[in-house]
């Protein structure tokens, strides 16, 4: 995929996507008229369907399961510690096609992070500005993430930023969390293609905690949006745990090369 | 069309030709007949065709599967297997008999309907399963040579055991030697017992001490682990358990699915539908209709009360039991329904047999480590960095 030459990754309503052609797109789907549409006759240019407020609807699942197309699925939680036992609806979709299950870092996430590790489902981890709260649930999923052998599947972010921070070619948290305007352009957002750049470098400028910053160049500003003031110390320790397990594998690695050469 | 596949316990009679001490089975002198094989067979199409899935895994046993006859097998298969044809569908046909009224006669059937292997099963040592005349003693006998027969015979047995207390006190070594020395298998499967059906004297024998069982299957584990493993002996579960903890596709056993309502259930030869061969043959409460009085299949099973409990279950345990903070919560999610209800009388709890699991995963998981650790110092695999996935639909999305 090239998006980040092209046009950004546009998404939208099922009522907007009917009859786009603009390129790559994401359908956002809310009712299961609508789901049962869009995974029945996926149109060119669809990437994933964005699927909202169906968790509890057994009979969304049971159509989604019938295979009719590979089209994959981002499952929204609004509210995880709540949501989180509707994932086992997932089961059978999961098997004909890509689920992956996004949620904010809200309190009680745990619950639905441990449940979508165990049906080996990929999780993309909102944390926004996380509370003190969420934050140290935010570490005890990183930890969860990092050591326990039962978890098969990416949990973003922790996924690529561990990467990143083990010397991989870097994304940005934005990107990393498909919030980037010049490659996702999410309409509620409504932001400009250069809205990270320009964002960090008003940071910078008005002397805030990222010009001294480590984690500059991966975070470039993620936590500081939209409260500027937020105060990232929380969200250091935890970017630092995943650096430290970044660091441990690069050790282990670098051993291993020097035992097997 | 979908990679799923749907499997179906099919009971083609409750008639038994044996007298075991434990069985929970009614057995009613009721076959199914030809006549309804092909409703029964577009039942199952349809319903495979509602969910776009391509294979059906069909399961005969009984009561007794070969009570029916070699000749009748032929003709079911080809009748099932044409119709699934015509309707771009595939039947795979698997077997599970007692073995007694095995003969030569049953070779042609095995070879073209069920791929030359058939399931069966005996206990080590047997005290409860039995002949009409002889008891044990003939029943082992019997059972015995049909097993040499049918091996010689070019046909791969694979065998269930179930564990007693005669099991545990005979211990994992000499139950092991059994099983690959005495009968000199190669492939084997231990299963926990559980009370199915209305209340027996026999099965205080079956009441087994979860702290002995845990021990006994840990040390069963081991040996195999030591003897079998690395020579070609298959014992169910810990070989799939193996293969889960190194990282290989792994087909765990039913009772350790996310959701075993969505893949299989059982019918017998009256058209009854049921979650498993366990509740379609003991619980008529749990009954989800009949594919014969039953417009559809698919139908059925969507609108069914009964079914709604067994998928409604490991949404309840993770949110009422502790299985959510379980480290083996992918490999369990709450064990196996029937089993619950035996046992509890509801399936709204987690397997009693819960803490026995955690033993065997717990020595699977180290074994596992052991055998990774083994082969990455050998240079057979190396450590690679997880690299994040591409953006943005290749992998990170959905």
């Amino acid at each position: 995929m090239s998006q980040e030459l092209g046009a950004p990754l546009a998404f939208l309503t099922a009522a907007a996507a009917d009859g786009y052609r603009d390129g790559s797109y994401v359908v956002i789907v809310r009712t299961r008229e609508e789901f049962a549409r869009w995974l029945r006759e996926p149109a060119p240019g669809v990437e994933w369907l964005q699927v909202e407020g169906l968790l509890q609807d057994q009979a969304a699942w049971t159509i989604a399961a019938q295979g009719t197309s590979k089209l994959p699925l981002d499952v929204i939680l609004t509210d995880p510690a709540t949501e989180f036992s509707g994932l086992y609806r997932l089961v059978d979709t999961r098997v004909v096609r890509s689920v992956r299950v996004s949620m904010p870092a809200a309190p009680g996430f745990m619950k639905a992070l441990r449940l979508a590790a165990s049906l080996q489902l990929p999780v993309r981890l909102l944390p926004g500005q996380p509370s003190v709260e969420a934050l140290a649930e935010l570490a005890e999923a990183a930890h969860f993430y990092l050591h326990d052998p039962m978890v098969e599947t990416p949990v973003e972010f922790f996924h690529s930023l561990l990467a990143a921070l083990g010397g991989a070619e870097g994304d940005t948290l934005w990107m990393m969390l498909e919030e980037d305007p010049k490659v996702f352009a999410r309409d509620e957002a409504r932001r400009p293609r250069d809205f990270v750049e320009k964002h960090l470098a008003g940071l910078v400028e008005q002397g805030a905690e990222c010009a001294t910053c480590q984690w500059q160049k991966v975070c470039a500003g993620y936590f500081k949006w939209p409260d500027p003031a937020y105060d990232c110390a929380g969200v250091k320790q935890l970017l630092s745990s995943i650096q430290s397990a970044a660091d441990e594998i690069g050790r282990d690695l670098a051993s291993q090369e020097t035992a097997t050469s | 069309m979908s990679d799923r596949v749907f499997s179906v316990i099919l009971l083609p009679t409750a008639e038994c030709n044996v007298a075991c001490d434990y069985c929970f089975e009614h057995k009613e002198p009721h076959r199914l007949s030809m006549a309804m094989l092909p409703l029964l067979t577009r039942q199952l199409l349809d319903h495979l065709e509602h969910e776009g899935i391509k294979e059906c895994e069909i399961y005969w046993q009984g009561g007794e599967a070969m009570i029916m006859g070699p000749a009748w097998f032929a003709e079911a298969g080809r009748l099932m297997d044409a119709a699934a044809a015509a309707r771009g569908r595939r039947f795979k046909h698997y077997l599970q008999t007692n073995l007694i009224s095995y003969s030569p006669a049953w070779n042609d059937v095995l070879r073209t309907m069920f791929g030359s292997s058939l399931g069966t099963s005996m206990d080590y040592p047997n005290l409860h399963r039995k002949l009409f005349a002889g008891g044990a003693e003939a029943y082992t006998r019997t059972w015995t040579e049909r097993l040499h027969e049918a091996v010689g015979a070019g046909i791969e047995v694979g065998v269930i055991a179930v564990l007693h207390r005669g099991s545990l006190e005979a211990g994992p070594d000499r139950f092991y030697r059994y099983f690959t020395e005495d009968l000199g298998l190669k492939s084997f499967q231990v299963n926990t017992p559980f009370p199915g059906g209305p209340a027996k004297a026999v099965e205080a024998d079956f009441d087994l001490d979860k702290g002995a069982l845990a021990q006994f299957l840990a040390g069963l584990f081991d040996i195999w682990m030591e003897r079998g493993h690395a020579n070609g002996v298959a014992l169910g579960p810990f070989d799939a358990l193996i293969h889960h903890f190194t990282g290989a596709p792994a087909r765990l056993p039913c009772i350790w699915k996310e959701n075993c309502s969505n893949q299989f259930i059982s019918v017998d030869s009256k058209g009854t539908v049921a979650q498993c061969d366990c509740w379609v043959t003991s619980y008529p409460e749990s009954f989800f209709g009949n594919v014969f009085r039953d417009a559809s299949l698919t139908e059925m099973l969507r609108t069914s009360p009964a079914r709604q409990q067994f998928v409604e279950r490991p949404k309840h345990l993770v949110e009422h039991e502790d299985c959510l903070q379980c480290r083996y919560l992918s490999i369990c999610h709450g064990g196996c329904p029937v089993r619950t209800y035996s046992a509890l009388g509801t399936m709204l709890a987690k397997d009693p047999y819960c803490e026995v699991y955690k033993a065997v995963f717990g020595r699977a998981e180290t074994h596992g480590r052991t055998l990774l650790r083994r082969r990455l110092l050998n240079g057979a695999v190396k450590p690679a960095f997880h690299h994040a996935p591409a953006r943005p639909a290749a992998a990170a999305v959905p």
